[in-house]
């Protein structure tokens, strides 16, 4: 036999070679003819993920490799004309490549294929080890084109392949790749709240159904009684999982979140007291704070550090019918903002409470129903009742309503605060503190936002790929089929892989095939 | 290019032993369907010297079954049979009397060429190939047995074959290779109703006792029981066709062959198929009937896809099924039912068909019958369809598991290429399923086993668009050629085809228009505005609406000259950059495919971190290539890395002359 580590170059150089020179027409033919496809789910060649271990350190290192990474640091590292000498290490400013903000001063080295550990142009940021930093690395390489984060034990795959790993280097390998790929899979799985869990294996089992159905309408149609409107139930199913899994990812912006922080917009009638809110939470008089109502008009917005985490906080125009043109614009504004934030204070004036704990609940859902119009039970996380103005309270009245609203069933968390004496302000900060911490997922924890940002990028492959078969079912039915088939192993990267026989079994359960 | 005629030069075929110039041969192939014939034909066209052995010489090339020929998936495996020169593909062409392309709809990648046969012609045409092709001799008798001798050392394998015995002949014929092609008959017993009896077809012996205790007993081989059926036959003037839909074939057939321009068949001598459905009382009469089913009652298992009436109307009851009516030849006083195999007696099969409205006076020419046999699991043969631990042994067609004409001729083709490759001392080859859809079939068949009767569907190809009915030439026909068993006119014209498809192809991009031009130009063009970039023509093709036909008609001087090529032309343009996402994966699956594993590996002691269950995976199946092994159930890729690692370790250690780590003897 030939050595295989030479048979393995030989290869992988025609294989670079054939590459790049596809890249160009793959990427150009797609542009022109799959409007709507975006690039990535045709060519996911250059691959990057976070090299180090995961969570707080003091240094993390991500690592690119494939055709793409070259472009990478000289988009990132800001090299125009030429790449660094070949590994050596160079101090750059680190870059998004679109807005050009900095998001960190790192090592960057430069690793030409084949001496390189994949035997591809490879590429590694050293960079600060804080969690925004990381994802925000991350993120950038991710919206280049052709970049992707690589799949678990990919690396070291590329680099076997290449032929690049000696007898030495491949000694445990085994169990390295295993526990990479296999393991950590089903740990991400497990890691995933049951919920999400479930719901990625339900969209997982009906896309299977899907592509079972399309391609028994493929290979036994023209034969067999494969009852009418079978792809016509397969086309209503994909645009639901479609919209479906859209509504996932727009939801899920945790990772993004960390990094541009959550937007919390304080809301509420007018004179309730946002404005104070605002003033009291960010410690400077930010907002114009008067007893007429109505003062605050526009979004009065402030950054702030909420336990490490960003917020941005927008004070908005109190919700009140007005005939005032400048009002009803604030009014507007407001009700815009609500709608996008993550988390709304929904403020109320203690004093305007009913005495009784019943109809105060009541006026506090008639509160929140205002602001809130389509609040539907789940997301009752995303807001909190503020009671301001305590001070104004009677001692007993302020007790008995902190003590008995809580009970109160469909109320989302109530707050008792005064902006004047910032009585139990402490108390609002925790819980505000922890609410913003869920919505941003905890970075501290074993690696989610590396894990989600993987299933994010399949998740969006996915819908990429269902995005296909709409477009091309009435024209070729193949390369439709081949848009769910693309859609199913983008989910199978979540969910573990697929088979054709599962599919077949599917087909042979559902359709009575006789010919 | 004209249609070849059957040709009529005189071989050798010989219906007495003593007439055979020798006792001696490279390739011996026993059976004559599908499979066989294809087997033998590509094994001499490879240059082997091949003795073909059939019970009956005048069943050579016997539809045994379905009066049809591809279809979709099946469509597919004729196109590579004919790329790779073998015979179905022009005897479909030849004896085709209804020719229609299954969902045309649909795509071109799952386009399925379909014709319906006259059984005569087929007969005739293959009989009439066999006879014209040098070095191949044709022998009627029976096989009594295989000569099994000790293993050669320098192989892997714990047996070689060296040949064949027949019955009542005292002196046994020898060969380097034997291809075992003997269908349904290897332990066969045909059921009808509550009576069995021994035969692999009707009317015809099942193969020797012998043989069958040779493959289990002295080579050790592993074998299932698979169960398959056939509906009875009707007699045409019987059937009210008022009652039936007509289904027209197309308007213009298509041939299967590369090699053909139009088929024997005209126009005009087309005969339809008419569809029918099945009523509740066909249901009834099953119920009724199935104590008197032996076959239906035993739990041998029978194909999902190609079921009895019994079982489809046990596992889908409260429905109507289709009942296609085939015709079995221009002069054929016959039809056959598509979808009423039956197994219960006689008298019930006639009152069963006539609960469907127009076969309510039909009579039966021939009753319906259901068949048993043996297979042997195919996982124990390697890639070439040779068998592992035997030396010299190829098993193709129904034995390996499968079901179907095409799938019977695809495997056929390929084991006796590798016959023949072994025999002239070359080294034995496969294809990849990333090339073919033979490559699919054998690497399913050989990684995965099978659990039913195997039939090809075109959702078994991973890489479906690339490998399409319409480019099988371009895909096969040079390796074909490289390896002895294409001819040389087939691949100049593959090799014409292919440069004219090329240079048409580079027409087609130097072909630049901006939206402008396009617009004026093509005003049917729906090109969307947002582009301002210039379009080249092979660009323009991809959209619905542009023929190139129309497209050369605007640019006659640069195009004009590849308009035979329009279809194809169009079909490679709207496929091309689907192709290309493909050709990554497609890359990194042939990478691991050209790492062979070597076949006397002793996975139990092998050092490397393997777990247990892997290494009783591996040592049973025996995968030939690292990318086999990773399609294995069970293999993960830890598993695969250490195989890895031993390989190249075991290299190492070989070129310093130190031991392998082999299985003992």
């Amino acid at each position: 036999m030939l050595p295989l580590v030479c048979i393995f170059r030989e290869i992988r150089r025609a294989a670079v070679h054939t590459h790049r020179k596809s890249r160009v027409t793959t990427l150009h033919q797609l542009v022109s003819t799959f409007n709507g496809v975006p690039a990535g789910l045709a060519d996911a060649d250059t691959i990057f993920a976070l090299s180090s271990g995961h969570g707080r350190c003091g240094v993390a290192v991500v690592r690119v490799s494939g055709s793409a990474s070259s472009m990478a640091l000289r988009c990132m590292a800001g090299l125009k004309r030429r790449l660094p000498s070949p590994r050596t290490a160079l101090l750059r400013s680190i870059t998004d490549p679109h807005s050009k903000e900095i998001l960190d001063r790192g090592l960057v080295l430069w690793f030409p294929g084949p001496h390189s550990f994949t035997g591809e142009d490879s590429v590694e940021f050293h960079i600060h080890g804080g969690p925004a930093v990381i994802t925000a690395v991350l993120q950038a390489l991710g919206s280049m084109p052709g970049m992707r984060p690589a799949e678990a034990g990919e690396f070291t795959r590329r680099a076997f392949q290449a032929g690049k790993l000696g007898l030495t280097e491949v000694e445990g390998l085994g169990d390295l790749i295993h526990a990479e790929t296999e393991a950590q899979r089903r740990q991400a799985l497990r890691q995933m709240s049951g919920d999400l869990e479930r719901l990625y294996q339900g969209w997982s089992h009906r896309l299977k159904r899907c592509l079972a159905h399309v391609e028994a309408f493929i290979d036994f149609s023209e034969d067999e009684l494969i009852e009418d409107g079978v792809l016509e139930r397969v086309d209503s199913s994909v645009s639901t999982l479609l919209a479906e899994i859209e509504r996932h990812l727009k939801d899920e912006r945790r990772g993004e979140r960390l990094r541009s922080g959550v937007h919390v917009v304080i809301a509420g009638a007018t004179n309730a007291g946002k404005s104070s809110l605002l003033n009291t939470l960010c410690q400077r008089p930010a907002a114009i704070v008067s007893s007429i109502a109505g003062t605050t008009r526009d979004v009065v917005e402030t950054g702030l550090d909420i336990g490490g985490f960003p917020v941005l906080l927008s004070d908005t125009a109190g919700l009140r019918d007005s005939t005032d043109l400048i009002e009803q614009e604030g009014v507007r504004r407001a009700r815009e903002r609500v709608q996008q934030a993550d988390l709304t204070l929904v403020v109320v004036d203690s004093v305007l409470l009913p005495f009784e704990v019943q109809k105060a609940a009541g006026t506090l859902q008639e509160n929140l129903t205002r602001v809130l119009p389509d609040l539907k039970q789940p997301d009752k996380d995303r807001c909190l009742l503020v009671l301001n103005k305590t001070d104004l309270l009677p001692e007993a009245q302020r007790q008995k309503l902190e003590r008995e609203l809580k009970g109160v069933s469909g109320l989302p968390p109530v707050c008792l605060i005064s902006c004047q004496t910032h009585e139990g302000l402490q108390d609002f900060l925790s819980v505000l503190q922890s609410r913003v911490k869920t919505l941003c997922g905890d970075p501290l924890s074993d690696a989610p936002t590396l894990t989600q940002a993987r299933h994010r990028a399949h998740l969006q492959q996915c819908v990429a790929a269902l995005a296909q078969y709409q477009k091309l079912r009435d024209t070729d039915l193949a390369l439709a089929a081949e848009g769910v088939r693309l859609a199913l192993t983008s989910l199978g990267r979540i969910t573990g892989k697929l088979g054709a026989e599962e599919i077949l079994d599917i087909i042979f359960k559902d359709f009575c095939i006789g010919k | 290019m004209k249609l070849q005629p059957v040709r009529t030069i005189h071989s050798l075929v010989s219906r007495c032993i003593s007439h055979l110039s020798r006792q001696c041969y490279d390739v011996i192939v026993v059976g004559g369907g599908h499979a066989g014939t294809e087997a033998a034909a590509a094994a001499a066209r490879m240059g082997a010297e091949t003795l073909l052995v059939t019970q009956k010489i005048h069943t050579i090339g016997a539809l045994s079954c379905n009066p049809s020929l591809g279809g979709v998936g099946k469509g597919h495996l004729v196109r590579e049979v004919d790329a790779l020169d073998g015979l179905c593909g022009r005897a479909g062409d030849w004896a085709g009397i209804n020719f229609s392309i299954l969902n045309r709809s649909k795509g071109p990648a799952v386009w399925g060429p379909r014709a319906q046969l006259d059984r005569q012609r087929y007969r005739e045409f293959i009989q009439g190939e066999l006879r014209s092709i040098s070095r191949l001799t044709v022998l009627e008798g029976s096989v009594e047995d295989l000569l099994v001798a000790e293993p050669s050392p320098d192989e892997p394998g714990s047996h070689r074959v060296t040949g064949i015995s027949l019955e009542n002949v005292l002196n046994p014929i020898t060969a380097s290779s034997v291809v075992l092609t003997t269908g349904t008959f290897l332990s066969g017993s045909i059921f009808v109703g509550q009576t069995t009896s021994p035969g692999g077809r009707i009317g015809d012996a099942p193969s020797s006792a012998g043989l069958s205790h040779t493959l289990k007993e002295r080579l050790g081989l592993r074998v299932g029981r698979l169960r398959t059926g056939t509906p009875p036959r009707i007699v045409k003037e019987s059937v009210d066709f008022a009652l039936a839909e007509l289904h027209p074939p197309d308007r213009r057939p298509t041939p299967f062959s590369f090699m053909n321009t139009h088929t024997r068949c005209k126009v005009e001598e087309q005969v339809p198929c008419y569809l029918t459905y099945t009523t509740p009382g066909v249901e009834r009469v099953v119920q009724e009937s199935l104590h008197l089913n032996c076959h239906i009652q035993q739990d041998t298992k029978g194909p999902r896809y190609c079921p009895s009436i019994e079982s489809r109307v046990l596992r889908f009851p409260g429905r109507s099924h289709q009942v296609w009516l085939e015709p079995e030849g221009v002069t054929s006083d016959l039809l056959y039912p598509q979808g009423l195999s039956m197994t219960m007696p006689p008298e019930m099969q006639l009152r069963l068909i006539r609960e469907i409205p127009a076969l309510h006076r039909a009579e039966i020419h021939s009753p319906g019958y259901g068949v048993q046999y043996d297979y042997v699991c195919p996982t124990q043969l390697s890639s070439a369809l040779q068998v592992k631990t035997t030396q010299g042994l190829f098993l193709a067609g129904q034995i390996n598991g499968t079901t179907g004409y095409e799938e019977a001729a695809a495997q056929g083709l390929w084991a006796g290429v590798n016959a023949a490759c072994r025999a002239l001392s070359t080294p034995p080859v496969s294809l990849s399923r990333t090339e073919s859809y033979i490559g699919v079939l054998i690497d399913d068949l050989v990684c995965r086993g099978v659990t039913e009767p195997y039939r090809m569907f075109t959702s078994r190809a991973e890489f479906r668009t690339a490998l399409r009915p319409d480019n099988a030439d371009l895909r096969l026909t040079p390796k074909g050629y490289e390896l002895g068993c294409v001819s040389p006119s087939r691949y100049q014209e593959a090799m014409r085809v292919q440069r004219s498809l090329q240079d048409a192809m580079a027409a087609l991009q130097a072909l630049t228009l901006s939206t402008a031009r396009c617009r004026e130009k093509l005003p049917d063009v729906r090109v969307s505005e947002s582009k301002n970039a210039a379009l080249t023509g092979m660009e323009l093709l991809q959209y619905k609406e542009l023929s190139f036909e129309t497209l050369a008609s605007v640019f006659p001087e640069r195009l004009s000259s590849y308009l035979e090529f329009s279809q194809r032309l169009k079909i490679e343009a709207v496929y091309k950059p689907h192709c290309d996402i493909n050709k990554k994966e497609i890359e990194r699956i042939q990478k691991e495919e050209n790492m062979f594993l070597p076949q006397d590996i002793d996975y139990f002691s092998l050092p490397a971190s393997l777990s247990q269950e892997a290494r009783e995976i591996l040592d049973r199946v025996r995968p030939t290539t690292l990318g086999a092994a990773t399609r294995l159930e069970g293999i993960t890729p830890a598993a695969v890395v250490s195989l890895y690692n031993y390989v190249q370790f075991a290299e190492k250690k070989g070129e310093n002359g130190q031991q392998k780590t082999t299985r003992s003897k």
